[in-house]
């Protein structure tokens, strides 16, 4: 490449638990060409410059979530943000917001992980069907109503995102509730009810205030913010019904 | 340290992990299951499978094409007892996944639906749109959530195997949020760590893809085999070296040099034709169309790029609702890191190290050498691969072989007990010493960047595409050297919480022991066979000589000792490789012959 | 006894630190206002069954200089809730799919604003006629 070299300042978050009392900003100088990402510039930095910066990473094409942080502010993924769109001011990496900060750019997992297992994110039949009688038959339409939910790469971007969640850390939080209404709504799947216990209670879709910025933040299109509000009629409904039907009025 | 007792643990988190895992859990429910991965489950590089899942569906398919399909394409370096198994539970194993919710994409009437993949004569591979491996990966790890009896250890990272009395008896993890270590004590250990295609400089893996597992079985004296057959996959972005899938060409891509002219009906893949056929052209084998790659380079017909020779993925005919709807994670990735819109430009793509046919030996079962050891998935050599995999063959082999492993895993944990833990936990001591010996190393000199980046660029000097002696040679010597300079290893980190540079020290060890046991093997293979292609004299295939597996055992400090193995041939004797025109003349001969046999 | 301090940093000012979150506080706090005006509202119910007169005294008060500048501020208020409620009403809804195709959420948004637009031109019409 025949560029002379830019040189462009990353600013990092840095946070080391065994000898910081508080996180602090360190500013590292790096050069850069125009294709390079805001992850291959703190690889730069991790190789040449300090290897002490810790951070997590892996597939580089958007489809892994490991490299989720705040970039100038906003929760982005760091293998698909490029530096020449900071030049020549520079950039501040900080840890996703609304988590704790574990080490440098690395959040606290436990909660996410925790509340997804909690979701019986998993077909709950609706009907048994036995490996010799093949698959479920659904139609392409029948998979579209779930697909775009399915594409979480529970990035946790939305988290960062979510004010409620920054606020009340009790609430499921938007990609995990997304993630349940895939369940909900996949045409093989019969455990709303089971779901809906959550899902109806303050922690699930009534922590919600639609605020939507997890929907424009989200790398994959998978809308939160849809997926979360649409139940609230239902909970509505099913909040006045449920001492009329037995089990009250679910889907 | 921490002890966990299991009757069985599992290295790797991805999709053979995962179902093997499940298995286990389905199998018997009282057996505690560690499974450990260094990664959340969800990160593991299953994740960026694109493609599809093969596995013989439609009417007109058969188990003996598939199976003909892949020992043929694995240039008859497949044990083929293993891939008759393979491809008979190939089917039942995509349902299941079905039936676990896994969003394969549908016909119009609501049967899965099957796509052409290179090499394969009938379409029979099951995809989810263009991003396979993610659905498969969360649709396993989701599902693993519903048995209580599967303890998982994310962000554990192993770094040695407990072997004492002749077994596996378990593994050290790093829980890489504390730095502390903790002894997983197991009956049995399955590895499912993944490949190893980090060695090279140029690829499609993830950063995590370091060869792990086989280097912990490696240095335990189990042998690595076919190390030296490494895929390069052959529509790679450039540079970054991110995967556009096969499937690309499944749905009529066309590769294109600076002359617009379809080259690979050079190359014995021809004629072309206006729609994609089976076993043609852009729908021939990998290791085929990355070779006809690397001529046209010599040739001077790619096109010069900013970063070095391409040639073009031509999609514009396809249309862009088409792609958006068939292909809409390629079309992402072109427009976000290329900036280019598929549907109206062609897409600069350029070979790229893809995926790691050898690994540990595995028998049809997945046990090693090692009682109480199995493996599954990338990092091992179950046999169905040969010397060049089949696209679509890796994601099914996960799963019938996850399967497999699980199974295997149970029979022997309820056949044995932890002898001797007072010296299993003398080993664990031992080696967590190791591993803390690297981050307090007094005279560390050499940088752990320089190193890597070395070997990467030797390894795709010496073992690119085409091979010769000298460049081989040139590679073992580096490789020798680098080996002897990791020793001197300089870590600037000293925490302990979340200190990701000690890891990657400990793996930069890993891929260089694999990275020997690969050009070590290389260079002792004088012939031609699938993507191990040489220019120096060898350039056919020699069939007297080595219809024979490659076996390199660890030898500590110096070199690794390559011995070979035989070959299991059952139905399909070696025969010409062929596809295009002479592809189908050469099944008619085949057909003719079996008729005359008959 | 591991070294692991989490840190956990202040929500203080959090929607400051972002456009849209200020947006968002924007548009939760047109709600009030919508709130105060439903109190308007109600005291001219009120005094609509007080009689003639105190009804005529509540529309001269509502005319005098600082209410007059409380209708333009609450108008503008109105405004900026309707576009913010039919923007984010897309989100309440299921996938929903017309003659083969998937509804677009800008359809629902425009159709939203346009109602809006159509009811206002309306009520204005009707009530324009009766004086």
């Amino acid at each position: 490449m025949a560029d002379t070299e830019k040189i462009i300042e990353i600013q990092v978050l840095r946070y080391r638990p065994e000898q910081d009392k508080e996180p602090v900003l360190q500013s590292y100088k790096v050069p850069f060409t125009d294709d390079m990402s805001v992850l291959q510039g703190l690889q730069y930095i991790k190789d040449f410059l300090d290897g002490t910066v810790s951070f997590r990473w892996s597939c580089r094409m958007a489809i892994c979530g490991s490299c989720g942080m705040m970039i100038d502010g906003k929760p982005k993924l760091s293998c698909k943000t490029f530096l020449r769109e900071y030049y020549p001011q520079g950039l501040k990496v900080e840890a996703l917001a609304h988590l704790p900060i574990e080490r440098d750019l690395m959040v606290s997992v436990e909660d996410f992980v925790t509340k997804l297992e909690s979701i019986k994110p998993y077909i709950i039949p609706k009907e048994p069907r036995t490996l010799e009688q093949g698959e479920y038959l659904q139609t392409p339409q029948q998979r579209d109503m779930y697909e775009q939910f399915s594409s979480c790469i529970n990035c946790m971007l939305c988290y960062a995102a979510c004010p409620q969640y920054g606020l009340n850390p009790k609430f499921t939080g938007p990609g995990i509730l997304a993630l349940m209404h895939r369940y909900n709504v996949d045409s093989r799947d019969g455990g709303q009810a089971e779901r809906n216990e959550l899902g109806y209670a303050d922690e699930g879709y009534w922590g919600c205030t639609a605020v939507g910025y997890c929907s424009e933040v989200c790398p994959k299109g998978v809308d939160p913010a849809n997926a979360i509000n649409q139940n609230k009629m239902n909970s509505a409904i099913n909040y006045f019904t449920r001492f009329i039907t037995p089990g009250g009025a679910d889907k | 340290m921490e002890v966990f007792k299991a009757d069985v643990a599992i290295v790797g988190a991805g999709g053979g992990g995962l179902r093997a895992a499940i298995a286990v859990a389905e199998s018997d429910p009282t057996l505690k299951i560690a499974l450990i991965s260094k990664v959340l489950p969800m990160r593991s590089h299953t994740v960026a499978a694109e493609g599809g899942a093969a596995a013989v569906t439609r009417p007109e398919d058969s188990l003996e094409h598939h199976f003909n399909d892949t020992v043929g394409g694995g240039d008859w370096l497949c044990e083929q007892d293993v891939v008759e198994y393979f491809v008979a539970h190939a089917h039942e194993e995509m349902v299941q996944m079905e039936h676990w919710g896994c969003p394969w994409s549908r016909k119009e009437d609501g049967h899965a639906n099957t796509r052409a993949f290179g090499g394969m004569k009938i379409e029979r591979t099951w995809f989810a749109a263009d991003k396979t491996g993610f659905h498969m990966l969360h649709t396993l790890f989701q599902t693993s959530i519903k048995y209580p009896s599967i303890k998982r250890f994310d962000e554990y990272f192993c770094c040695d195997l407990m072997v004492e009395d002749g077994r596996c008896q378990g593994v050290l993890a790093i829980e890489i949020a504390t730095g502390e270590f903790t002894l997983i004590e197991a009956k049995a250990v399955i590895i499912a760590t993944g490949g190893a295609g980090r060695v090279f400089r140029e690829n499609t893996n993830g950063g995590i893809v370091t060869g792990d597992g086989m280097a912990l079985a490696y240095r335990h004296g189990v042998p690595l085999r076919d190390m030296e057959f490494v895929q390069y996959h052959p529509t790679c972005m450039p540079r970054t070296g991110l995967l556009f899938t096969e499937a690309c060409r499944g749905e009529g891509g066309l590769l294109l040099n600076k002359d617009g002219y379809r080259y690979l009906q050079d190359y014995g893949l021809g004629p072309p034709e206006d729609k994609p056929r089976n076993k043609f052209m852009e729908l021939g084998p990998r290791d085929r169309l990355s070779q006809a790659f690397w001529h046209e380079q010599q040739k001077g017909r790619t096109i010069k790029g900013p970063f070095g020779s391409v040639v073009n993925l031509d999609l514009r005919h396809l249309g862009e609702a088409y792609l958006r709807e068939r292909l809409p994670q390629i079309y992402e990735l072109a427009e976000e890191f290329m900036g280019i819109d598929p549907a109206h430009e062609c897409i600069p793509v350029v070979p790229g190290v893809h995926y790691t046919m050898g690994g540990i030996l595995a028998d049809g079962k997945t046990a090693s050498s090692l009682p109480g050891l199995y493996s599954v998935g990338e990092c091992s050599s179950v046999g169905i691969h040969g010397a060049n995999r089949l696209g679509s063959n890796s994601l099914t082999e996960l799963i019938v072989f996850g399967k497999v492993a699980g199974l295997e895993a149970v029979k022997f944990a309820k056949s044995v007990a932890i002898s001797n833990p007072g010296a299993i936990r003398k080993q664990a001591e031992a080696a967590q010493a190791r591993a803390l010996g690297l981050v307090n190393n007094p005279g560390g000199t050499e940088r752990m960047a320089v190193l890597r980046t070395e070997m990467a660029q030797s390894m795709e000097d010496g073992c690119g595409i085409y091979r010769l002696g000298t460049t081989m040679q040139a590679t073992c010597n580096k490789i020798d050297e680098l080996r002897q300079r990791y020793k001197n290893l300089k870590l600037e980190d000293k925490s302990k919480v979340y200190n990701t540079e000690w890891l990657l020290g400990i793996e930069l060890g890993y891929l260089l022991e694999v990275a020997q046991s690969m050009v070590y093997s290389a260079i002792n293979r004088k012939e031609s066979r699938g993507s191990h292609q040489r220019l120096d004299g060898f350039e056919e295939r020699d069939d007297a000589n080595y219809l024979k597996h490659s076996l390199a055992y660890y030898a500590g400090d110096g070199a690794p000792r390559i011995e070979y193995g035989d070959v299991k041939i059952t139905k399909s004797q070696p025969g010409k490789r062929a596809y295009g025109a002479a592809g189908v003349q050469a099944d008619e001969e085949r057909k003719k012959k079996g008729a005359a046999n008959g | 006894m591991s070294n692991r301090r989490p840190y956990v940093r202040s929500m203080d000012g959090w929607w400051k630190r972002d456009a849209y979150f200020i947006r968002y506080m924007a548009r939760e706090i047109t709600a009030v206002f919508v709130a105060l005006y439903a109190i308007v509202l109600l005291f001219g119910v009120v005094r609509l069954s007080q009689g003639e007169a105190a009804f005529n005294g509540w529309l001269q008060y509502l005319k005098t200089p600082w209410m007059l500048v409380f209708h333009v501020i609450v108008l503008a208020v109105f405004c900026y809730h309707t576009w913010s409620w039919f923007n984010i009403m897309p989100k309440t809804m299921p996938i929903m799919f017309v003659g083969g195709k998937r509804l677009q959420p800008g359809v629902i948004t425009g159709t939203g604003l346009a109602a809006s637009v159509i009811a206002c031109l309306a009520v204005l019409f009707i009530v324009r006629g009766m004086s």
